[in-house]
C-alpha cells in the first residue's frame, strides 16, 4: 500500500474547502473596476513628475540649463543631479544616481526631474532642459565589457552602498556579480580538461537571448507626499515595500521610520516591480515643493528604461560518454547587466537561475559561471525565474542538438540523463524528492507516443525550480462581532497571496472565510517582510496562516469552559461552530464564541512567525520539477511558426487556490510563448528602438493555444497542507 | 457613432460642448476638443475603473463601449462620443450592486489575476455577447485578440466567456 499523499492525509474536510475553486478576495474590486491601483489614487494638490532621459548610451555633463524650464507657467520645481547631493538607490548595489551629476550611462539615464501642476506642462518642461553633453564611448556587448582596456564604467563602485555585508571586488571592474555550480572535475581545470579530452563526444556552441520586458501592463507608478512629521509616504507599485523602505532610508542615509511604503493593488510584477525607480526623484520634488508628486512611466520609459531581463551570451561546453551518458559540464554564462547592477536583489549581483543549464541532470564533472557585466545599455532587472530562463534555453537547446547527433530521440536522451532520486542536479542542487523522470514519463504517454502528423515537429524541455525559503510573521485581530482582520504588509501583484492566507486560516481554524478579511497596511502597520517573489509567498504565507489558525483554535479552546461553561472534552471548532467533541451538536457558533470572549472594542491580538527549515549546502531542499512539450507546425513560406498541441506536466504539491493555480501555469506558459516566438526589445547603438507594446509585442488570446496540463501531486511540500510552488 | 465636427478654424485646446449619455445618466460638460475620452473619464469624472495602459490602443486596458462597440478610449477624443451611448465598467453592475453575468463569470473562472486589464476584458466579452449570445472558442478569442492580459495565458478569460453565455441568469 503507498503512503497516503499530503491531501489524503488532511481529512474529509480541509480536503472539500481546497477542492472548491477559491473566492479570490479581490474578486469584486477587480471586475467592477473599484481596485484602486498606484495611478488611480486621488491626492489633493498632487503635482505630475516628468523625467528627462540622456539621449545617448555614454557621456560626460558638460552643463544643464533649466532656466527655460524653470519659468514656464506651472512649472514648481526643476532639479538635476547637483540637487541630490550624489545620492544613488539600488537593491543591494547602490549604484544607480536618482539624477546623474556627472556621466550618464545609457539612453534614458535621468538628467533631470520636473513637477508641474499637469503631466502636460511637466513634459513640455522638460523639453525645454538644456544639456550639454560629451560624447564618450559606449560599451554595448558584455565582450566588449570585459576586454582589459574597457571603459571602466563605474570607477568609483568600491566606494558604494552595499546591503549585503563586504563586496568583494570582481575580477573585472565591470562585473556586476558572479555566481557558479562547481563540482567534481570542474574545481580543478586541468581535471576538467582531461575529462573533456577524454569524452567520446564533446559539444560546444553559444546561444544568445535578447531583452525582453517583464510586459506588466501597468506602467510604474508613484505618489510621495511629506506629512507634517517629515515622514515620507510613498503610494507605488513596487512588490517589496519594507526592502523598498529600507532602501530608501540607505540611499538617503534617513531613519527607516521616516519611510512608509504603501499601495494598493499593482498591476501585473513578473518579476519587474520588485526594482522600481520613480521613487526617489519623487521624493525630493515632494520635499522641494511641500506638495504630493505623482510620476506615472511613459510607455517609452518603460520599455527604454526600466528592469528588463538580462540578454545573454552563454557558451555551453558538454562532454558525453559512449552512452549517450552527460559526462561534463563547462559553461559560461555572461548576462547584459546594463548600465546599473541596482535592480538585482541577490547578494551576489548574479541571477539566480543563471547556473540553471541543466539543473534537473545528472552530470559528474561541472563548472558553470554565470556573470552579469555592465554596459552602456538599459540596465537589466528580474523577469520571471531570472537566468533560470535563459539558462534553460540554452541548455535544453544543447541537448536536443547532442541527441540529434547521437541518433538519439530527444525525450530518450533526456531520461537517460535525468537525475534519479539521491543524485544531485548540475547546478549543485539537492533534492528532497526527485521527480524528473515521472515528469518525462508523463510527456511520452501524453503527447511524445501519439502518432506523428506529417508536417509537425515537436519538442520537450525539463526544468527544476526551487521553492522560496525564509520566514514571515503574520497576526490576526478577532473583533467582538467574530470578524477576523488579518493585516499584512505583502502587496498582491494578482498571484493570490491574500486569498492563500484566508483559504488557508479558515480551514485551519475551521471558521467560515467570509468573516476574514486580509487587508494590506502600511510598512509601518504590519510586521517586516521580504514582499512577493522567488517562488516564497504560498510557501511561507501558507505555513504562517495555518500557525495563525492554529494558533486562533489554542486561544479558544483555553477559553471555552468561560464561554460555553457545559463544554466537555473533545469540543472543537468546525464549520464556523463550536461542536461537541461526542455528538457533534453544536454547543456554540462562531459570532457567539466572539461575542463572550472579546471586549467590544478591544480585538484579541495574535501574532506568529513561521520560519522555514534552513538547508545547508548539501541538503536537500524542496523543488517542483517540470515539462512542457509542444507540437507545431511551420510555414514553409512564411516562417511563421503554429502551436498545434501545448502540454505542461507539473510536479504540484497539494494546491491552495485551484483556480489560481492553474491560472499560474497557463500564465507561466503563455510568457514562455512570448518569448519563444513574439517577444523581443530590439536595441540599436545602445538604445532600445521598440519603445511601445507595438514593438515590444505580447502574446495576444489567438496566440497562445490551450495548454494540457498534467499535474503529478506530490506527498510532500514544504508549504501548508503539503503545498509547493506554481507558475 | 457620430463625430462632432468643430469649427474648421478650431484650436485643440478650443473647448467644445458636449452631451453623451454615461452609464445611463446624461452628461453635459465643457471639455478641450482634443482632449482623450480616457482622461475625462479617469481624470475629469473620476471613472478609474478604466485604466490606461499602452496609449495607442494596443493593449485594450481602457476599453469602453460606445454606442454598444468595443473602443479604446486612449483613441478616442471626445468628439467622437457626441451625443454617444458610452458604457464603462462602473455601469454594469445593478443597482443594488449586482454584478453582471460577465463580472460572476470572472470571479469564477480565473478570469483575472492582477485585474488590471479586467475592466476592458469585462467591457469587450460584454460586447460580444451582445452580439453573439453563444460564442464557440475561437471566436472568443478572436474577439477579444484587442485586450492583452500578461498573467492568465487567456484560458481562465475564455473560460469565463463561455460560462457567461451559458449562465441563464444573463439578462
Amino acid at each position: 500500500m503507498s503512503a497516503p499523499t499530503a491531501a489524503e492525509a488532511l481529512g474529509p474536510e480541509v480536503l472539500e474547502r481546497l477542492a472548491r475553486p477559491e473566492a479570490r478576495v479581490e474578486a469584486r474590486g477587480k471586475v467592477t473596476g473599484a481596485a484602486v491601483y498606484a495611478d488611480d489614487r486621488v491626492v489633493e494638490g498632487l503635482l505630475h513628475a516628468r523625467f528627462l532621459g540622456s539621449p545617448i548610451p555614454h557621456g560626460r555633463i558638460r552643463s544643464i540649463d533649466t532656466a527655460r524650464a524653470r519659468a514656464m507657467p506651472g512649472v514648481r520645481a526643476v532639479l538635476t543631479g547637483a540637487d541630490t547631493e550624489g545620492r544613488r538607490f539600488g537593491r543591494r548595489l547602490l549604484d544607480r544616481p536618482i539624477l546623474a551629476w556627472d556621466r550618464v550611462l545609457f539612453v534614458g539615464d535621468r538628467l533631470a526631474a520636473v513637477a508641474a501642476d499637469t503631466p502636460e506642462i511637466a513634459e513640455a518642461a522638460a523639453a525645454e532642459i538644456e544639456v550639454d553633453l560629451e560624447e564618450l564611448p559606449p560599451v554595448l556587448d558584455v565582450r566588449a565589457a570585459l576586454a582589459a582596456d574597457a571603459p571602466v564604467l563605474h570607477p568609483d563602485a568600491a566606494s558604494y552602498v552595499y546591503l549585503g555585508g563586504e563586496r568583494k571586488p570582481p575580477s573585472h571592474p565591470n562585473i556586476q556579480g558572479r555566481l557558479a555550480a562547481i563540482h567534481g572535475a570542474g574545481e580543478d581545470p586541468e581535471a576538467l580538461a582531461a575529462v573533456f579530452s577524454s569524452a567520446a563526444h564533446v559539444f560546444e556552441h553559444v546561444f544568445r537571448t535578447p531583452r525582453e520586458h517583464a510586459g506588466y501592463l501597468e506602467p510604474q507608478a508613484t505618489i510621495v507626499w511629506v506629512d507634517e512629521a517629515g515622514v515620507a509616504h510613498v503610494w507605488t507599485t513596487n512588490k517589496t515595500p519594507y526592502n523598498l523602505r529600507d532602501q530608501m532610508a540607505a540611499a538617503f542615509g534617513e531613519p527607516k521610520e521616516r519611510f512608509e511604503i504603501e499601495g494598493g493593488a499593482i498591476g501585473g510584477d513578473f518579476g519587474g516591480k520588485g526594482y522600481t525607480v520613480n521613487e526617489y526623484a519623487c521624493l525630493l520634488l515632494a520635499r522641494a515643493t511641500g506638495r504630493p508628486v505623482k510620476a506615472v512611466a511613459s510607455p517609452a520609459e518603460e520599455f527604454g528604461a526600466m528592469n528588463v531581463r538580462h540578454a545573454s551570451e552563454m557558451r555551453l561546453r558538454t562532454a558525453v560518454d559512449a552512452d549517450g551518458r552527460l559526462l561534463a559540464h563547462a559553461a559560461d554564462l555572461l548576462f547584459d547587466g546594463g548600465a546599473y547592477a541596482g535592480a538585482k536583489p541577490l547578494p551576489h549581483l548574479s541571477l539566480a537561475g543563471g547556473v540553471n543549464t541543466l539543473a534537473a541532470y545528472r552530470v559528474p564533472h561541472v563548472r558553470i559561471e554565470a556573470r552579469t557585466v555592465y554596459t552602456n545599455t538599459v540596465p537589466a532587472g528580474h523577469v520571471r525565474s531570472p537566468g533560470e530562463v535563459q539558462a534553460l534555453f540554452a541548455g535544453e537547446s544543447q541537448l536536443d542538438i547532442i541527441a540529434r547527433a547521437l541518433g538519439v530521440d530527444p525525450l530518450e536522451f533526456r531520461v537517460r540523463n535525468a537525475v534519479r532520486p539521491g543524485e544531485a542536479g548540475a547546478a549543485g542542487d539537492h533534492f528532497r524528492e526527485v521527480r524528473a523522470v515521472e515528469v518525462l514519463e508523463a510527456v511520452r504517454s501524453e503527447l511524445w507516443d501519439r502518432p506523428r502528423v506529417a508536417g509537425r515537429g515537436r519538442g520537450v524541455a525539463l526544468g527544476v525550480r526551487h521553492v522560496g525559503p525564509g520566514g514571515l510573521t503574520l497576526r490576526l485581530r478577532l473583533s467582538s462581532d467574530g470578524r477576523i482582520q488579518v493585516p499584512t504588509g505583502i502587496p498582491d501583484q494578482g498571484a493570490g497571496a491574500a486569498t492563500v492566507i484566508r483559504r488557508v486560516l479558515a480551514a485551519t481554524a475551521s471558521v467560515d472565510e467570509a468573516r476574514i478579511s486580509v487587508v494590506r497596511t502600511s510598512t509601518a502597520d504590519s510586521p517586516q517582510d521580504q514582499g512577493v517573489g522567488g517562488s516564497r509567498v504560498t510557501h511561507l504565507a501558507g505555513r504562517a496562516a495555518q500557525l495563525l489558525g492554529e494558533a486562533l483554535s489554542e486561544w479558544l479552546d483555553e477559553r471555552l469552559p468561560a464561554a460555553v461553561p457545559t463544554v466537555g472534552p473533545g469540543a472543537h471548532l468546525h464549520d464556523d461552530r463550536l461542536v461537541d467533541g461526542a455528538t457533534g451538536e453544536t454547543l456554540a457558533t462562531f459570532d457567539e464564541l466572539a461575542a463572550r470572549l472579546v471586549e467590544p472594542g478591544t480585538p484579541v491580538e495574535l501574532t506568529v512567525r513561521y520560519e522555514a527549515p534552513a538547508h545547508g549546502h548539501g541538503e536537500p531542499a524542496d523543488y517542483g520539477f517540470a515539462a512542457t512539450a509542444v507540437e507545431v507546425e511551420v510555414d514553409r513560406e512564411t516562417g511563421a511558426v503554429r502551436l498545434t498541441d501545448a502540454l505542461l506536466v507539473a510536479d504540484v504539491g497539494t494546491v491552495i487556490n485551484p483556480v489560481a493555480h492553474r491560472g499560474q501555469l497557463e500564465g507561466g506558459f503563455a510568457m514562455g510563448v512570448g518569448s519563444a516566438l513574439i517577444e523581443e526589445l530590439t536595441i540599436d547603438g545602445g538604445a532600445v528602438t521598440s519603445l511601445s507594446l507595438a514593438d515590444a509585442r505580447l502574446p495576444a488570446s489567438t496566440d497562445v493555444p490551450p495548454l494540457r496540463i498534467v499535474q503529478l501531486p506530490t506527498t510532500i511540500g514544504p508549504g501548508a497542507f503539503g503545498s509547493k510552488m506554481a507558475g | 457613432m457620430t463625430w462632432m465636427r468643430p469649427p474648421a478654424d478650431a484650436h485643440p485646446t478650443d473647448t467644445v460642448d458636449l452631451r453623451f449619455v454615461l452609464n445611463g445618466r446624461p452628461v453635459t460638460r465643457s471639455v478641450p476638443a482634443a482632449r482623450r475620452l480616457v482622461d475625462l473619464l479617469r481624470e475629469d469624472l473620476g471613472l478609474t475603473g478604466t485604466k490606461l495602459g499602452c496609449g495607442i490602443g494596443v493593449c485594450g486596458l481602457c476599453s469602453v463601449l460606445v454606442d454598444g462597440a468595443v473602443m479604446t478610449a486612449c483613441l478616442l477624443p471626445v468628439t467622437a462620443i457626441a451625443d454617444a451611448t458610452v458604457l464603462t465598467i462602473e455601469g454594469l453592475a445593478g443597482p443594488d450592486g449586482e454584478l453582471t453575468a460577465v463580472q460572476r463569470a470572472f470571479t469564477e473562472h480565473g478570469g483575472f489575476q492582477c485585474g488590471i486589464c479586467t475592466p476592458g476584458q469585462v467591457m469587450a466579452a460584454t460586447a460580444l455577447l451582445a452580439e453573439d449570445p453563444h460564442p464557440d472558442e475561437g471566436s472568443i478569442r478572436d474577439f477579444l485578440v484587442g485586450n492583452l492580459c500578461r498573467c492568465t495565458g487567456y484560458a481562465g478569460i475564455v473560460a469565463s466567456v463561455e460560462a457567461a453565455a451559458a449562465d441563464e441568469r444573463r439578462s
